[in-house]
């Protein structure tokens, strides 16, 4: 199946997917759904960016949710000590995420395999211990201590999109479509890359880097490309988290939130197109049913993990894909395996 | 000179528990090629096992040691048997089995959290008393988990050099396929691992909670450090981590003497990130020749 054919195909079903989204508020008008389907569109957007560094890249990188952090504190530093409307906030916070991961890579991806991940893991694990011990107060919020990163506390009450003046009580219908549209320039652009000369060039690293460098892909440089892009979208995702819940605190460090979001990749697929999204559904799902159960989010999470890890390492995504080989060998269709 | 006395004792006490940890760590991956996400989660559970069967037993100091040993070594075992055996030799072991340890991880800590519940405790496995050396005064129980941890990186050291087991998990280390075809059992081998690596992060779990308090997120913070002293010394290098370990605890505590104790493992890292730029296969590690 040749490679432009592939992308057609691809972005048609990115258009469905967003279409279907941009339709449900049609039939689904209880605020709470609607609220969960913006974390969707949030958990799936940080998910989709991982995958295209760790299953595309070949990056094990762990410092995905920083990203995703630093969007987030960007749009309430901005909005709150600058001055910056949200709407010029998103834009930059994804910027911000961008430059950093910039950075973090320059320094990080001298080293391959488990060294990144590793170090990786101990700069999430410093800025998070810099952050909750800061105790020196930067400005004074409502006759409070505010440190300059929020402390432990975090920031909160900050300004937000502005729909709740402009649409009263529809006001999360404003924030569903700003979510939505975000995702759809996630869903997109994350389509165009991996299925565009880019992702071939990722993947080529990931197979054989030396092959790959032999035939003159760079590794460093399409290595911190491919970080600085998922950085980039991950943090325009932070951002619409903050702008959403008013809200960026230092829980977003947080170990448990970490492997929820690698759950949804793992649970979905590594290395897939849509898996990220399936499985970011998926688990949301589980999670939302065991709240029936008491605190068991942890408990289900980590066996989640671990089951799909030994049974299915190439997630819900790749057995899909088996199982549809499968089918077409029985009806003697010869369909490649590409991507699903 | 007092200072500098302090900052040496501090440095030490904290070099041990490092060592133990580390050297856990480094030898797994040294000879499975696994990062056990995990380790944090085995000191905890040495922690709190010692405080239980202390607690229930009216145990003597030595029998706490022996629980928390006997407690990592096991769950050790167990994590061998009934995830990381299923997956070794398929494709991206690595990163997969770094997912299913942290998976694991997560699961153990939500079993302390729920039994034992999330506030800490003072570890009762401990040695009472001060001891004044050379001007400056000491804990006893500092002293006598830097003389355990001794004895075991030495009786550690003493198994993998003199004995035929530690032969064996050297081999296993260097060649896996060339130390089968030598007759190695190498399933016994990783078995064997496991349970010493258990072991000695069970204790490192059982004095990090004589130094601090129990609590299930008590492992977070040592394995990071664990983490880190493995990537400096060169993964998989054993006696590069013991160094190591003693080494960054000594300039952990002569920077958290000098700009505060928050920025004692943030400057340590930086140092590593910089330090890693100049030598990416760490201090100790030899340069791999990869050959396509």
């Amino acid at each position: 199946m040749n490679q432009s054919h592939s992308l057609k195909r691809h972005l048609l079903v990115s258009v469905l997917i967003v279409a279907g989204f941009a339709a449900l508020p049609l039939v689904m008008t209880q605020r709470y759904l609607l609220g969960e389907v913006i974390l969707f569109f949030l958990w799936a957007m940080v998910a989709m960016n991982w995958n295209l560094l760790m299953g595309h890249a070949g990056v094990f990188s762990l410092a995905q949710m920083l990203f995703f952090a630093t969007g987030a504190y960007s749009v309430a530093m901005g909005t709150s000590y600058l001055g910056v409307s949200i709407w010029a906030a998103l834009p930059l916070a994804a910027v911000v995420s961008a430059i950093l991961a910039f950075f973090i890579g320059l320094a990080c991806l001298r080293l391959t395999g488990a060294y990144v991940a590793l170090l990786t893991y101990a700069i999430v694990g410093m800025v998070h211990v810099l952050i909750i011990t800061e105790t020196e107060c930067f400005t004074m919020v409502r006759n409070s201590c505010q440190q300059m990163f929020g402390g432990a506390a975090g920031f909160s009450q900050f300004e937000d999109f502005g729909f709740r003046k402009l649409l009263r009580g529809n006001w999360i219908l404003g924030n569903y479509y700003v979510a939505l549209l975000a995702f759809a320039v996630t869903i997109l652009g994350i389509v165009v890359i991996i299925h565009g000369r880019l992702g071939l060039a990722f993947r080529a690293i990931r197979d054989n880097v030396g092959y790959a460098s032999s035939r003159g892909i760079d590794r460093r440089k399409y290595q911190i490309a491919a970080f600085a892009i998922s950085a980039f979208l991950t943090g325009l995702a932070g951002a619409i988290y903050a702008g959403h819940f008013r809200a960026a605190g230092p829980s977003l460090f947080d170990f448990s939130t970490l492997l929820f979001v690698l759950s949804m990749v793992v649970v979905g697929g590594v290395g897939s197109t849509w898996g990220p999204i399936i499985g970011a559904g998926t688990m949301m799902l589980i999670i939302e049913f065991s709240k029936g159960m008491g605190d068991a989010r942890d408990l289900i999470l980590g066996v989640a993990l671990i089951v799909f890890v030994v049974v299915m390492p190439k997630g819900l995504a790749g057995s899909v894909r088996q199982f549809r080989q499968m089918l077409g060998r029985k009806a003697s269709k010869n369909e490649e395996g590409s991507t699903v | 000179m007092d200072v500098l006395i302090q900052i040496f004792f501090t440095g030490v006490t904290l070099g041990a528990m490092y060592a133990l940890a580390s050297v856990g760590l480094s030898l797994i991956f040294g000879t499975l090629g696994m990062f056990n996400m995990a380790h944090g989660l085995f000191m905890t559970l040495g922690a709190y096992v010692a405080y239980s069967a202390a607690n229930a037993f009216q145990l003597p100091l030595v029998l706490g040691f022996v629980a928390a040993m006997a407690a990592g070594a096991v769950i050790g075992v167990l994590t061998h048997l009934l995830i990381v055996r299923f997956m070794l030799g398929s494709p991206d072991f690595g990163m997969n089995v770094m997912v299913a340890t942290a998976g694991l991880g997560i699961v153990l800590q939500d079993i302390v959290l729920k039994i034992y519940g999330g506030y800490p405790y003072p570890q009762v496995v401990r040695v009472e008393g001060i001891a004044q050396l050379g001007g400056v005064s000491i804990t006893l129980q500092a002293l006598t988990n830097v003389a355990v941890a001794l004895a075991l990186i030495l009786g550690t050291a003493w198994l993998l050099m003199k004995t035929r087991f530690g032969r064996a998990i050297r081999a296993t280390a260097m060649n896996r396929e060339a130390a089968m075809l030598m007759g190695v059992k190498a399933d016994t081998v990783f078995l064997q691992v496991m349970a010493l690596a258990g072991m000695l992060a069970g204790v490192a779990g059982l004095m990090i909670s004589t130094q601090a308090t129990l609590s299930p997120q008590m492992g977070g913070d040592p394995l990071l450090k664990a983490f880190v002293i493995c990537v400096v010394a060169g993964l998989g290098n054993v006696w590069g981590a013991g160094v190591c370990a003693f080494g960054l605890a000594l300039l952990e505590a002569a920077i958290g003497y000098y700009f505060g104790v928050r920025f004692g493992f943030p400057t340590m890292l930086m140092l590593v990130i910089l330090l890693l730029i100049w030598r990416p296969q760490g201090l100790f590690g030899r340069e791999r020749v990869v050959r396509l």
